[in-house]
Order: structure tokens, then sequence, then C-alpha cells
């Protein structure tokens, strides 16, 4: 029988019913859904890693002789050391001018299992004789390439053909970027090509020797004392890097992805089932006030404080179970496009998506959990409750002045049903709480998915709209001497300015911090590169000291006026370590440099006019002519075209919106959710004061805006302390994802707290509108005839 | 005298689950200006479906029902809302009063809607209720409450006052002074007052007194002489 009872109560009550189930339901099914994707990944990623050796330390040098490997083999701590060759080409599609690069990495095909060794989904083994490669999957679709097609590439100066043999996949590729800059792989304009030592070396005939090592460690050593080994030996032959396997581009990006996703995972349940515990005890708690009466019967009639209390808590689980499997089989219906999703930045084999007993079963554990603890609350009052009292009606109402009264002016603007808004506030602090919290943390989400967007377009616009604002780029594969080629460039036609650019590696030192980072060489009042310090005015770079990014600085715990000692890693032999002092910080979202005057990085150096590329201003129909001019040229080792590269990142931000929209829609249904049911609740509550005030004459759109007044000022009270909030989730977001290749601004804008304001407020629009129906079904005669 | 209520051939009936119940069976009177109106009727006699209707609250199911000009029954829920708010003022047995609001702000909330309110002092004045304006509704006795919903019911200065058991709550004492009251408002403000009641000593106070019977107007009698209700007892 009380089972009959409570799906006819189910039933009475199903707008808040369905509202909390499809919270439940929203929370529940992106835990599946991302913790499965998440899974997915971490299983894929390190059995990729694991089968094909993905190498633990990347070391780049100017070159090493093939001989000299041996004696680092015997190094302490390396398990395994590998020496090759990776040198970017461009390709020549025939009816394509953009600009396209393959990297190619030589392969030993006399190791077995080697380092980073290439997982072949297609194709036949490497021959050392013909100018044989193996391509990235990723690249041979993005260009509908098929087995045997023959690729023509600028390798040295010559046009050479790559014959394509097999395709695969390697660990160190996951997440390809050409450049870190490049912040998302664009498989269409570059690729990775696997190939012989051999033939790498017909390629590059005068070049032999080594401009990478990868190595692995014996299990227990430490990364850093290996370094500092191979520092010592490399130091010879023009060491410019060694990272941990941490900071590789594709690893890193890959475990950011990784941590974002797990930390969503964890959130988005704890807010969704928080809210809608909330909504639950609410529900619940009212309808034990409703149906004294009905409980004191029951108590009557013999039944158990446990099976009352049992009857009520039965409500909570059907409706917590209800949402728990439909999120958890959602979730799991979702984990598969998500997946899918990821396939297209992520380049790993056995990436599938697979059907998950264990989280569908954790999220209907999670959400027993939540909504028993939450039921138990909302009628733990039952237990206390004596039948006899219990069919007497509650002790009435107290009404009661406010502390808000106290201050006059506001109190004397209110009209009367403003008052009673303003008291019922203190009259129901639980539910007050309630859509506080609930409005604060929609208004919030919103605000910082919007902030969010805007600051991606800041981190990535501002840097090639307002800092490198030149056409196009053109780096040396060496380093020459800056009037020669300068000139040359001038001399061509449509270059309208040539300026430029030293970038050299080095080493910053602050007694035991150090990082390793390109120090920029710009040119005093230059036009094509500009510094911004906060406030986005131009400044110049100093003549007689370092400026550092913001972020760098941090890393080095240094300050304005801190001395830093300065190793370059290419021009070991011009001198000894020099000191420099910190002049000034900027922030600098997308990678992070330290910035000098040219002249006085040359002579710093002691490399008087030496330049490692240029930047130009070029009339937009010159630049196909200037690539085809210097594309075979041997002493260029890339042509980057801003145009290209910023359409490409609009093309990705485009995609990204739609995350945006998927997060505004979650703020809209929570802010929904609570005001919907509070509203609805409220009305039930005071329904007979609501329809008093309707046989006075009030019209129901008047009766409704004393709950809606009184939603609307905590509501913009709630809306107020979002702000904060945000900022709190942006600073935690930014110090989450924040790494060398960018850094997150934590500056929250304008336009996005009135996008805020304006989703949220609509939502609660919304759901008082669904409200209002409520209280123009309102039966006054009903209502009225009920003795108090 | 013009009548400002006319009822023809009133009915009302309900849906009860699958029984339907007429509530009020072909209903025919009169109300007029500066009268006093006693309903007396048994429980379940249609008492409260009358008052109800007349006061715009609910509809009839058949039969026409006029507001000086206005056909009521062919009203829609705006022009009722309309016609409650400008012209009835409604008295509960259970006052109704906004428990969160003090006894002058619950007389207010009327008078914020009301074209051509009364002053909220005098009201409260003519209660005698001027030292507790400031107090909560659960900080007054009932008497009091009932005087507030009497203030709040007259404040919007409506040519009806409806009142539904209006000493039902109450002892005789007080209910002797609500009755006083609304005989004062009768007189003093010319309204047209009508008291639903099953107690028939308080249809001596009245100018007429209806009586109703299984939904039916069984029989209207006129009062020449009516009482003070000091001198009522029971």
């Amino acid at each position: 029988m009380l089972w009959k009872k409570m799906f006819r109560d189910l039933k009475e009550n199903r707008g808040a019913n369905v509202a909390c189930i499809v919270v439940i339901l929203i929370g529940l099914m992106v835990f599946t859904a991302f913790s499965m994707v998440l899974d997915n990944l971490k299983i894929s990623h390190q059995q990729f890693y694991e089968n094909q050796h993905f190498a633990e330390g990347f070391v780049q040098v100017v070159s090493l002789p093939p001989t000299e490997l041996k004696r680092l083999e015997g190094l302490e701590g390396i398990a395994a050391i590998q020496g090759r060759m990776v040198k970017d080409v461009r390709v020549l599609f025939p009816d394509s001018n953009e600009n396209v690069y393959l990297r190619l990495v030589f392969l030993d095909t006399n190791i077995e299992n080697p380092i980073n060794g290439v997982l072949l989904s297609q194709g036949i083994p490497l021959n050392n004789r013909e100018t044989q490669v193996w391509i990235d999957n990723k690249f041979f679709e993005a260009n509908k390439l098929n087995l045997n097609d023959e690729l023509e590439v600028i390798a040295d100066g010559r046009k050479r053909t790559l014959q394509i043999v097999g395709v695969g996949k390697s660990p160190e590729f996951i997440y390809a970027l050409r450049t870190a800059a490049d912040i998302y792989p664009s498989p269409e304009t570059f690729g990775i090509a696997f190939i012989s030592q051999d033939v790498i070396k017909s390629l590059f005939p005068q070049e032999n020797a080594f401009n990478e090592l990868i190595f692995t460690l014996k299990p227990g050593v430490d990364f850093a004392e290996v370094k500092k080994a191979l520092e010592y030996q490399l130091q010879p032959y023009g060491l410019k890097s060694i990272i941990p396997r941490a900071d590789q581009i594709s690893h890193l990006m890959l475990t950011q992805e990784l941590a974002g996703l797990e930390s969503m995972s964890k959130a988005f349940p704890i807010i969704f089932l928080s809210i809608a515990a909330m909504i639950l005890y609410i529900v619940l708690k009212r309808m034990v006030e409703q149906q004294r009466g009905q409980i004191g019967i029951l108590k009557a009639m013999g039944y158990t404080r446990r099976e009352i209390m049992l009857h009520y808590l039965s409500y909570a689980v059907i409706i917590g179970l209800l949402g728990g499997i439909a999120g958890g089989l959602l979730g799991i219906a979702l984990s598969y496009p998500f997946t899918s999703f990821y396939q297209l930045f992520f380049n790993m084999p056995n990436l599938y998506g697979s059907f998950s007993v264990k989280y569908l079963t954790f999220s209907i554990l999670l959400v027993l959990i939540f909504s028993l603890f939450a039921g138990y609350q909302g009628c733990k009052r039952i237990l206390t409750l004596e039948p006899a009292e219990a069919m007497r009606p509650p002790a009435p109402v107290m009404g009661g002045k406010v502390l808000l009264e106290k201050v006059s002016f506001f109190w004397n603007m209110l009209t009367v049903q403003g008052m009673m808004a303003v008291r019922n506030m203190s009259r129901n602090k639980g539910r007050t709480a309630f859509i506080f919290m609930g409005i604060m943390f929609c208004f919030a989400i919103s605000s910082f998915t919007w902030s969010m967007n805007d600051l991606v377009q800041k981190m990535l616009f501002d840097q090639y709209e307002k800092v490198e604002v030149y056409d196009v780029k053109i780096t040396l594969a060496r380093p020459q001497s800056q009037t020669i080629v300068s000139r040359e460039l001038q001399g061509f036609a449509g270059v309208k300015e040539v300026e430029a650019l030293a970038e050299i590696p080095v080493t910053l030192k602050q007694n035991w911090h150090k990082k390793d980072v390109l120090l920029l060489g710009i040119p005093a009042d230059s036009r094509l590169y500009h510094i911004l310090d906060k406030n986005d005015l131009k400044i110049n770079p100093p003549e007689n000291g370092l400026l550092l990014s913001e972020r760098l600085a941090q890393l080095l715990h240094a300050d304005i006026g801190t001395i830093l000692r300065v190793e370059p890693l290419m021009f070991n032999g011009s001198g000894q370590d020099q000191e420099l002092e910190v002049v000034g910080i900027i922030p600098q979202y997308l990678g992070m440099s330290a910035y000098m005057e040219l002249t006085a990085l040359q002579n710093f150096l002691r490399q008087e006019g030496l330049v490692t590329s240029f930047m130009l201003n070029v009339e937009a129909e010159s630049i196909p002519l200037l690539q085809e001019k210097y594309l075979l040229s041997n002493a260029i080792s890339s042509i980057d075209e801003q145009a290209q590269r910023l359409g490409k990142l609009e093309e990705m931000m485009a995609s990204y919106g739609s995350m945006i929209y998927f997060y505004a829609l979650i703020g809209v249904i929570i802010g929904f959710a609570i005001i919907y049911t509070s509203t609805i609740i409220t009305v039930s509550e005071r329904s007979r004061e609501l329809a008093s005030m309707m046989v006075l004459g009030m019209t129901p759109a008047e009766v409704l805006s004393v709950v809606t007044f009184e939603q609307w000022l905590i509501s913009i009270l709630a809306m107020a302390s979002g702000i904060p909030l945000s900022k709190l989730m942006m600073t935690g977001l930014s110090q989450a994802i924040s790494n060398d290749m960018f850094t997150m601004p934590t500056t929250l804008t304008f336009s996005s707290f009135l996008l805020a304001f304006l989703i949220t407020g609509l939502s609660i629009w919304i759901a008082q509108q669904f409200a209002a129906r409520k209280i123009r079904q309102l039966s006054l005669v009903e209502v009225l005839k009920a003795s108090e | 005298m013009k009548p400002i209520i006319t009822a023809n051939k009133l009915s009302k009936s309900y849906l009860m689950g699958q029984v339907t119940v007429h509530a009020l069976k072909n209903a025919n009177f009169e109300l007029y200006e500066r009268e006093l109106v006693v309903v007396l009727g048994p429980s379940g006699s249609g008492k409260t479906t009358l008052l109800n209707i007349v006061g715009g609250m609910d509809k009839t199911s058949s039969g026409e029902l006029y507001f000086q000009n206005t056909p009521l029954h062919q009203a829609d829920a705006k022009e009722l809302t309309l016609y409650r708010r400008n012209e009835v003022g409604f008295v509960f047995q259970f006052y109704n009063l906004m428990p969160n609001l003090t006894a002058y702000e619950n007389i207010n909330l009327s008078v914020q809607i009301a074209k051509n309110p009364l002053s909220i002092d005098e009201l409260l004045e003519q209660v005698h209720l001027t030292d507790r304006a400031d107090h909560f509704p659960s900080q007054l006795s009932g008497g009091e409450q009932q005087r507030i919903a009497l203030a709040r019911a007259l404040a919007k200065n409506p040519t009806m006052l409806l009142c539904d058991e209006p000493t039902g709550a109450l002892d005789f004492q007080t209910s002797i002074q609500v009755l006083k009251l609304l005989k004062d408002f009768c007189q003093t403000y010319g309204k047209t007052v009508v008291i639903i009641t099953h107690n028939t000593a308080i249809a001596s106070i009245a100018n007429r007194v209806f009586y109703l019977k299984d939904g039916m107007i069984d029989r209207i009698e006129i009062n020449a002489n009516p009482l003070t209700p000091k001198k009522v007892t029971w």
C-alpha cells in the first residue's frame, strides 16, 4: 500500500522530481563518460609507451658523431641510448600552396625493440637503399595518401622524392606539434616520416652526425643525475637541451589533458549531486511536513518508525536510482563519441570506447549514498514525532522582524510584497542558502566558462595579433650574419620591412633554480615584434639586462633586480658564463622567454651581427614568390606565414566554441532546476497566503512577484558572490594547467560576467514562468476551505 | 433601492470523484446597498458555495449573476480578479493573515492594490488595535486577528463585505465585538455585508436572512427591526 502511496506522491511532485533526476543524470553522465574516456586514454597510452619503449629523456645537440654514442651507453643510470638525426623538410603537394612540413626521424632498423619504436599498421619494412619512408597515420589520412605514393620534398636545397611504404604511429608523436607554439596538431600540414639512417644521409650528404639522442633509464634512477652526467659529456658537441619525458611536448599535452579530464570527472558529479541532494532534501522535508497528519495516522495504526522512515527514504532512493542509472547509461553511450573526439587529437592505438560495468555500478553507489543522506536529513523529523502530536497541525509560523528592517532607507523602498519576501528569506534559512549556493555556482560556472573562452582567445590571438605582428617569419637553418641576409631580403619585391631576430637557447640560473629557455634578441624600436607590459603598452627590449615573462620569473624565483647567470648552450666556446640583471617582468601567455635588445645580446654573446631568423612585412601577393624563391635554399629551415597560423587557430577556436555552449547549457539547467524546485515548493507551502492575496484581488502576476522578488534578491546577492568564486576557479585552473608552453591568465572579463548574468537570469526567469502556472492553477476555494 | 447583485437561477455542481454534487440549485436573489444579510443553513447546504460565487472566487455552472450591470457569469479570470480587487472584501473563519507581515502591513497589503483605499490608521482605531499595529499575527489573539482581517477587507473600500463564519473560531464576547464592527461598517461606511453562519442567533442583527437547505434557498425573511449585536446572546 505504501508503495502505491509513494508512486502517487512522486507523480504529484513530478516537476521537482524530474528536475532532481535531470540534475543527477547530468552529473553522473559526465562522471561516467569522462571517467571512461580517461581510463581509455590512460590504458591506451601506457600500453603504447611500454610496447614501443617510449624514451625517458630527450637530448638535442648540434652534432654528435655516431662513434661517440658508445661512450654514452656506459653512463651510470642509462638503460639504453640511441642517437638519431631529425630533420624537418618541406613537402610539395602539386595543388597546394600551404606550407606543409614532414619531420624526418631516423629509425635504426638494426635494433630490435628500439626506443620510440614505430607501431606499423600497414606496409612493409624500411629498405636501407631506396628512399622509402613510413608516414604517420594522421598525416597519411589527412592528406588522403596511399601506400606506394610518392612525396616530393625539399631536402638540403634539392627536390627529392620519398616513397611511402608503411603507415604507423609512434609514442613520441601522440600529440604531434611542429613547434610548441602551434598548440593544436594539424595533420594536414605537419606529419612525421620515419626513415632509415642511410636514406637520411643520402638526403643530407653534408651532415653525418646525430642531432638528437633518446634514452631510457634504469629503474629507480634520478633523471637529474643522468642529466648532469650527460651535460658534462655533451658540452663539446653543442648541447642544446636535455629534457625529461615529463617535458616532452606530446607527453606534456597528453598528461595535461588527462589531468583536466580527471578533475572534471571529479568536480562535476560532486557539484551536481550536491545540488540534487539539496533538492531531494527540500522536497522530502516539505513532504514530511505536509503529510504530518498522515504520518500520525500511520503511527497510530501501528507502523513502526523504521517502516515509515523507509517509506520516505524510498522516495529519495527511487529518484536517485532513476537519475543514476539513466546518467550512467547515457554516460557510457556518450563515452563513445567522446573517445572518437580524442582520437582526432591524440594518435594512439587501441583507443576505443568500451562498455564499463565498473563506472555504472560506481555511479549508482555514489548516487545511493547521496540520496540516502539527503533523504535521511529531509525526513529525520519523523522519528521524533509522537503520533498524537503528528496529527495535530504544526505550530503556526512565527513572523518576526529581520535585521534588514534596520536599514530604513532600503526597507521604506519596499512594497508590502517586498517586505514579505525579505522576511521569508530569514524564515526559510535552509532554502535561502540553497538558492544562494545554487545560483552562485550556476553563475560561476557560466562566467568561468565564458572567461575561459575569452582568455583562450586572448592567449592565442594576442601573441599573433599584438605581439608578433609580422606577416612572415623566416627561420635560418643556422645562425648567420645579419647584414648580408637582411640586405638580400630587403631587395626582394613586395617586402616592406625586414627585421632580424636572434633566438638563442640558454640556461638561466638563480641559485639552484634554473630553466632552459629561448633568449630573444629583438631590435630596439622593433615594429614587427612588440613586447607588451601589463597594460598592453609597448616597451623596448632592454640593453643592459633581461626582460622575463611572468611564469619564467616565477620558476626562477626572480624579481626585478635579481642577477641571473646566463649560460648559452650554443656558443659555449665564446667565453665564460655571464650574469645579467632582471630589469623587467612582462605577462606572456604563450611560451616563456627572456628578452634583450638584439645588439646588446650579440655583444653579450660576443657574436657580432649574428641572427637566427628574420621577420618580414610583405605584400600578400608576394608571399608565394618569396616561398618559391627560398624554398630550395638550404640556409632556410622554415618560412612561417602568420595568416596561415591565425587561420588554423580560428578553426580550432570554432570547435572549442561548442564546448562553451555545452557548459552554458549546464549552467542554465542548474539554475532552472534550483529555481523551479524552490518556487513550486514555496507555492505549495504558502498556497494559503498566496490564495489569500488572490482573494484580496491581486493578479497572479502580483502574487508571483512575492515569490520572485525573494528569489531575485537572493540571486543577485548570489551572483555577486559568484564573481570571487569564478575568480577562484580560474586561479585554480590556471595553476593546474599552466606549463612551459602556455600560461593561463586569471583575469576575468567583464563581458563574461555580463553573459553569465544574462544566462543565469534567463534560467531563473524561465523557471519562474513555469512556476507561475502553478499559481494560476491554485484553487482559491479549496485552499481557503481547509483549516489552518 | 437598486440591487448591486442579481442572481437568476444560479446553480453550481462539482464533480467529486465519480459523483456530481449539486452544491447550489436555482438560486434567485438580490443584494442591496447598505444592507446586512445573514445566510443561515446547516453544513453542506451551499452557503459557502453561494458566497464564493458572489465573491468571484468560483464560477457558476449555470444561471446568471450580475454585479450592477456586469454579467459575472461570463467574466474571465482576469475580470474576476479585478472584480475581487475593486468590489469585494472577504473575511474568513480562519483569518488568513500573512504570517510574516505585521498587523499594519497586512492592512497595507490590501491598501496597495486599491483605487480608493481607506486610511489604515483610522481603520486600526475602528477595530481598537492601534497599539497592536506593529505585532505579527502570531502575537495576536484570535479575536484580534479577526479584527485585523476585517480591517484588511474593508481597507480596499469595497462595495461588499463577504464574511464566511467570521465568528466561527471565536468565543462569545469576541464574536459580539466582531459582529458589532460588521454592523458599524454597514452603517457608517454604507457597505453591503453578507455573513454566513450556522449560528441562528446572529440572524437577529440582519436586515434580511437567507435560509439555505440542500443547495436551495428555502426562504428569505425580512427583519424589520434588527437588533444591535450587544443584545444578541447564545
